[in-house]
């Protein structure tokens, strides 16, 4: 408490000092950053989230003049990494890329969740999401979205679904689809959704809702099959995929989205500056073409600016929340 | 045949260019050069080095970190026969003889041996892989929980061959083990287990955490200890190089390890870990003479590490042809691969057939570097165990805290390893030997989840475990092994009892 | 530092301990399955079918703890080993200077987290010659910020001042 009341006073001493330090730079440029930045990515390396960091922190750090460098900190399905970078001192060099989980879902997962989503970052903006897919194992007796649903209706106690356990995007996106039809499988659960995956290939489950990054290479391949891709539109990666939209579900739209957040009390010269850095990135076309021939998702314009994605974050765990709560997975 | 031959070729066409070459031995040679410092192990390596391959096209960038996979690999076990501490599980077998064989003044003789099995058993693998990842893909696939949960089960059984002491305290300490395992938030209900409302113990125990703890900085504390012994021993280094006996001695066990190690390292659900286990109870069984075991036994490093490198290559099938990583150090390679815009999975071999059978022949060309670069630093290494043990602890500790914090960036895992430490010295002290605590930690693990998920999918019944057949025939397994373990324990009990 | 070489107190009456090793280790194992059963007792242990979070800790934690008694057990029964020594100062001295490593990494960073592990922990052992240990110590720490941090580029940090961070 009294760190939180000396923090502020610090900053509210430092104001004017910043304020004439940026006036005094203005000719010479704001003096941020002058030195390399931290962006904490809260899973391990290699994950989703960590590929769409790496790709936007390069671009990023083209832009700014200085590195942008990954800091991976996983554990507790991503809040132990936002946990310490909402604690970092609020001066722009700890950013982090949040994500679904996060800052939607965590809240309604962890009841002791020591962030609030909504009141403790100053958001910088959305980077890319990936959509969902609902996936079953290839010899599902259904022929497309509409008969897989009606399936899964009438039989869900006979059907086992696979996800990577309680807090992860499998286990969110498909607790919502499970509840808007009312299913209830048996929920068998993977440390991860690679093994999950290979269960399903194998036909040991029947199906699945994952990210689109990790399934591609298995739909094309042909060892398990699509139903539906959770978005208002279809997917490049996938075209010949109909959204959930088509298939006569249009409640089921989820994005896997990924954003870059601050501490809050980061002075706004310095959200300004990387909302920009962040913008160009998403603007260039190279960057984009990375991120989207991973499947990623940049429909979503409305969420780049800071207040964009205060107020998806504000959506998102109102939703969350009700599905979780609704389903009995939060406590 | 001739398939399998233009696929090589094809293969070796790719890496055999001036820059993919010059690629496999930078990544050998780092991966060697931190793998090695003690207390940094493969996962540590390979997290710490994996930046430095985004800068390079997408196949020399897996080549690169094949190189650096292997050399870590090696690395590992370098410090897990110097100075007794596993960089991950499959070293903990290691250290069982190749410690004690370097303790003999035979570390030259151990090291040389990893490397020489090493290749050899890189170069089956290689085969294995190049010729049967398609089909072995499917074999993969017959695989479900509850095969992975009776398998894991007979690998318990081979943990009690393990043991140096008794019996009974073999199996207290794999208890003990699995419970650890337990540690954390439970994946299915989200439930916290054992954490004691302390943040750092939300997602369990680290390996690396444990086995430095308890194993690591135990040893260091056991080297403090024995003084005058230790430079007794410390002495004389010895041949560098095997000689003719320990090549006899090692050749069929680096045969049997290296097919064992391949045939586990096929399937999906990390069996590679079982490897060299498998490896270093056969040859104990087959010995003429098992008490050697555990006392510098040759057989006891040739065959686990052939079988270790065997695996560690073999686990490529699942992730080249099925896009599904078997363990962490896998999951990496997946991330690095979808950096490179590479997505891992069973397209790969047909959509990029360059980038795949090139990735294979540069595992064959990673192991020939492993040994170049590696034998004529045998005597390098060895010449590490010069320098005064008063040094060279401290040093172990830099390290290691270092290794330990660059997994997860995270002060409470060093902290936790420190915790560890004075429970890895109470151990020693009451004669429980923690190699079986580590591999009960390790499969108690994989043992519940696939446990939970057999019975979730069988809704309750536990006759699906008897009713597969090959989850039968590993039941059969571990209760073959462990009678066989148990009985000469039982028999000997006997004896002392009448004797009274 | 004890210099004991076997019983623990000596018995008045009932059975004799012949084998404290096993005595010590049987209390030490009984005694983690106690405080694991303890922390697991509010877990629902579910079913068969749906197995919940407790049961496999718990029966582990049960079985553990049976092992632990039957090592009491066979303490009284069968001749073992004394308890032996046990040197303190190890142990003290390395665990402390991982924790200070611990506690001094994120807040200083290496530049005093390396020195610290290894001063402290070089006073582990009896042969401990003090200069030459605060070379070694500047040393290494040097060439680990050189490689880890400057190097391979690893989020490390090397030294946090207030204003300044490397």
């Amino acid at each position: 408490m009294r760190t939180h009341r000396m923090t502020r006073t610090a900053a509210r001493l430092a104001a004017p000092v910043l304020a004439a330090l940026a006036l005094a730079a203005a000719p010479a440029r704001a003096a941020y950053p002058e030195r390399p930045i931290t962006m904490i990515v809260p899973f391990a390396a290699g994950g989703p989230t960590d590929v769409v960091a790496r790709i936007v922190a390069e671009h990023m750090s083209r832009t700014l003049g200085q590195q942008v460098v990954i800091e991976n900190v996983a554990g507790a399905g991503g809040t132990t990494g936002i946990l310490r970078a909402s604690q970092a001192a609020p001066d722009g060099y700890t950013i982090m890329m949040g994500h679904m989980g996060t800052h939607g879902a965590a809240p309604a997962v962890y009841p002791d969740l020591k962030y609030d989503p909504r009141k403790d970052f100053a958001p910088i903006g959305l980077a890319a999401g990936t959509p969902i897919v609902v996936v079953a194992r290839k010899d599902f007796p259904a022929k497309d979205f509409k008969e897989f649903v009606a399936k899964v209706k009438a039989d869900s106690e006979k059907l086992n679904e696979a996800h990577a356990g309680v807090g992860s995007v499998s286990f969110t996106t498909c607790s919502l689809f499970n509840s808007l039809l009312g299913a209830k499988p048996t929920r068998v659960v993977y440390r991860g959704t690679g093994p999950a995956l290979n269960d399903l290939v194998a036909g040991q489950v029947d199906y699945m809702c994952d990210q689109i990054v990790n399934l591609v290479p298995q739909i094309q391949a042909g060892t398990i099959k699509a139903y539906a891709v959770a978005l208002p539109e279809r997917s490049p990666a996938l075209p010949d995929v109909p959204t959930t939209k088509e298939g006569g579900l249009p409640e089921f739209q989820v994005t896997a989205w990924n954003a870059v957040f601050a501490p809050k009390g980061t002075p706004p010269a310095v959200v300004k500056r990387l909302s920009q850095a962040l913008l160009a990135a998403l603007d260039d076309a190279a960057t984009r073409k990375r991120l989207l021939e991973l499947g990623g998702d940049l429909s979503n314009t409305a969420a780049r600016t800071p207040e964009g994605l205060q107020k998806l974050v504000e959506s998102e765990v109102a939703r969350w929340n009700k599905v979780l709560k609704a389903t009995g997975a939060a406590k | 045949m001739s398939d399998l031959l233009s696929h090589l070729a094809l293969g070796f066409s790719v890496a055999f260019t001036v820059q993919n070459l010059g690629l496999a031995l930078v990544g050998c040679l780092i991966g060697t050069l931190v793998g090695v410092l003690p207390g940094v192990g493969p996962i540590a390596t390979i997290t710490m080095l994996l930046p430095i391959t985004y800068g390079v096209e997408p196949t020399g960038a897996i080549i690169l970190l094949a190189g650096i996979y292997y050399g870590a690999q090696y690395g590992g076990s370098t410090t897990a026969i110097l100075v007794n501490i596993p960089g991950e599980v499959t070293a903990v077998v290691t250290t069982l003889d190749g410690h004690e064989m370097a303790k003999q003044g035979r570390a030259g003789a151990a090291l040389g041996i990893a490397a020489i099995g090493s290749f050899f058993a890189g170069c089956v693998a290689t085969l294995v892989v190049a010729a049967l990842a398609a089909p072995l893909t499917r074999v993969a696939l017959l695989f479900g929980p509850a095969e992975y949960f009776s398998l894991m089960l007979a690998g318990l059984a081979f943990a009690v061959v393990l043991a140096r002491g008794s019996v009974p305290r073999a199996l207290v300490m794999i208890l003990l083990g699995l419970l650890l395992s337990t540690v954390g938030t439970d994946l299915e209900t989200g439930a916290e287990r054992m954490t004691f409302g302390w943040a750092p113990l939300a997602d369990g125990i680290d390996f690396a955490v444990l086995a430095m703890g308890v194993f690591g900085f135990a040893e260091v504390l056991r080297n403090l200890d024995l003084t005058e012994q230790r430079d007794v021993v410390r002495r004389p280094i010895g041949r560098l190089l095997p000689t003719g006996e320990d090549l006899r001695r090692s050749a069929l066990p680096i045969v049997r390890g290296s097919l064992l190690g391949a045939i586990l390292g096929i399937l999906p659900g990390n069996g590679a870990v079982l490897g060299p286990f498998a490896s270093y109870t056969v040859e104990k069984r087959l010995a003429r003479d098992p008490r050697r075991f555990g006392r510098g036994a040759i057989e006891g490093v040739a065959g686990p590490e052939s079988a270790n490198n065997a695996g560690a290559q073999t686990s490529f099938i699942p992730l080249l042809s099925l896009g599904i990583p078997p363990n962490a150090v896998m999951a990496l390679m997946v991330g690095a691969m979808t950096i490179h815009g590479i997505v891992p999975g069973p397209l790969v071999m047909t959509r990029s057939p360059q980038l795949f059978w090139g990735v294979i022949a540069s595992m064959w060309i990673g192991n020939l570097m492993l040994l170049v670069i590696n034998l004529p630093l045998v005597g390098v290494w060895v010449r590490f165990l010069k320098v005064p043990y008063r040094l060279m602890f401290p040093a172990i500790l830099v390290f290691s805290c270092i290794g330990i914090y660059s997994v997860n960036n995270s002060a409470a895992d060093v902290l936790l390893t420190a915790g560890f430490a004075l429970a890895g010295y109470a151990f020693v002290r009451l004669d429980l030997e923690t190699a079986p605590l580590l591999l009960g930690f390790v499969l108690g693990r994989l043992m519940e989840e696939n446990l939970r998920r057999a019975l979730a999918i069988s809704r309750g019944s536990a006759a699906s475990f008897v009713q597969r057949p090959i989850s039968a025939a590993f039941l059969a397994l571990a209760a073959v092994v462990l009678v066989l373990a148990v009985l000469p324990a039982v028999r000997t009990r006997r004896k002392e009892v009448f004797v009274e | 530092m004890e210099e004991d070489t076997g019983q623990l107190a000596p018995p008045r009456h009932g059975p004799r301990v012949r084998a404290p090793r096993d005595l010590a280790a049987g209390l030490l194992v009984a005694g983690i399955a106690a405080v694991a059963l303890l922390a697991t007792g509010d877990l629902d242990p579910g079913r068969l079918r749906a197995m919940g979070p407790g049961m496999l800790p718990r029966a582990i934690a049960a079985i553990l703890g049976l092992a632990g008694l039957a090592l009491i057990a066979a303490a009284f029964l069968k001749d073992g080993e004394p308890i032996g020594r046990w040197p303190l100062r190890g142990p003290v001295f390395i665990s402390l200077a991982v924790v200070a490593f611990a506690l001094t990494i994120r807040t200083v960073g290496l530049a005093l987290a390396g020195p610290l592990v290894m001063l402290l922990g070089g006073a582990a052992s009896p042969e401990v010659r003090w200069r030459e240990l605060a070379i070694f110590a500047v040393v290494t720490t040097v060439a680990c910020a050189g490689l880890f941090r400057f190097a391979l580029g690893l989020p490390i940090p090397v030294l946090i001042l207030p204003g300044f961070r490397l």
